[in-house]
């Protein structure tokens, strides 16, 4: 029929930056989970790493992670707030992944994903992080009108 | 025999540490590169320069009493502190000053930062 095709592919399903499972989970998690801090690495990590570390097997890896984005970690949603110049490089080649909840809105170190500051989760084999772009969410949107 | 040689290997700009002076023996050989996309430059210039063995620590594991030197590529929370924790010398390619959970185990004389090859040069009368 005649009906007008929508311009742009409706925006139904959010774009998925990164999904991944946890497969494991270092014993030095929880101390770093209560310092808002969660390291992740993809599994396959040096040994050395898994005690600090949340091992995972990722299965979407697209990367370009911005402030802006939204994080999922099982039930918690958490806005993307700063994004350090190698954080997208680390979770795309390495699936490594500094996430502070700190609140901090430029990265204090050069690989943090900084969200909002709220209480992460307790993570455990088989919990599932997502980040999503968050083109779609209209947050924080600045339109400059001159 | 193989005959290693030392290096020293100073911070570049805008980094922290050392400098350090890596030279490896036939226990501990191994340069190793504990960072994304597979050995990295800095490590295959200590590599060459020492007469050490690159080695791609994402690609398998080795002990760390093997370890000449390891080369990161840290944003400095967690690998940053790791290696210096278990006493290897630790080059991070990132411009990186001590900080995170591990930061206490950071010391000058185990840590280098901002290193580009270039930072990498033959120990002088060693």
């Amino acid at each position: 029929m005649s009906q007008p095709e929508p311009e742009v592919g409706s925006a139904a399903a959010q774009e998925l930056r990164y999904s991944t499972v946890v497969t494991a989970v270092g014993s030095m998690v929880p101390e770093f989970t209560a310092e808002g801090l969660l390291v992740w690495f993809a599994e396959g990590a040096p040994e050395e790493l898994h005690e600090f570390s949340v091992l995972h097997r990722p299965t979407v890896t697209a990367g370009g992670v911005v402030p802006g984005d939204l994080v999922r970690l099982d039930g918690v949603e958490l806005r993307v707030l700063a994004v350090g110049p190698v954080a997208n490089a680390n979770l795309v080649q390495l699936g490594h992944l500094d996430l502070k909840a700190n609140g901090a809105t430029t990265a204090p170190l050069v690989g943090d994903v900084c969200v909002e500051q709220f209480p992460l989760p307790t993570v455990e084999p088989g919990s599932r992080l997502e980040i999503l772009a968050g083109s779609t969410l209209h947050i924080g949107q600045t339109e400059e009108t001159a | 025999m193989a005959d290693y040689k030392a290096v020293t290997i100073e911070k570049g700009r805008g980094g922290w540490g050392g400098p350090l002076t890596i030279k490896p023996t036939p226990e501990r050989n191994l340069i190793y590169s504990v960072t994304g996309g597979g050995i990295h430059p800095v490590a295959a210039r200590i590599a060459e320069l020492t007469g050490g063995e690159a080695f791609d620590g994402f690609r398998s594991s080795a002990p760390f009493d093997k370890i000449a030197c390891a080369v990161i590529d840290c944003g400095g929370t967690a690998r940053v502190g790791v290696y210096p924790m278990k006493k290897v010398p630790t080059v991070d390619v990132h411009a990186t000053s001590p900080a995170g959970p591990l930061a206490m185990f950071i010391k000058e004389e185990l840590f280098v930062s901002g290193v580009k090859p270039e930072n990498v040069r033959e120990a002088k009368g060693k």
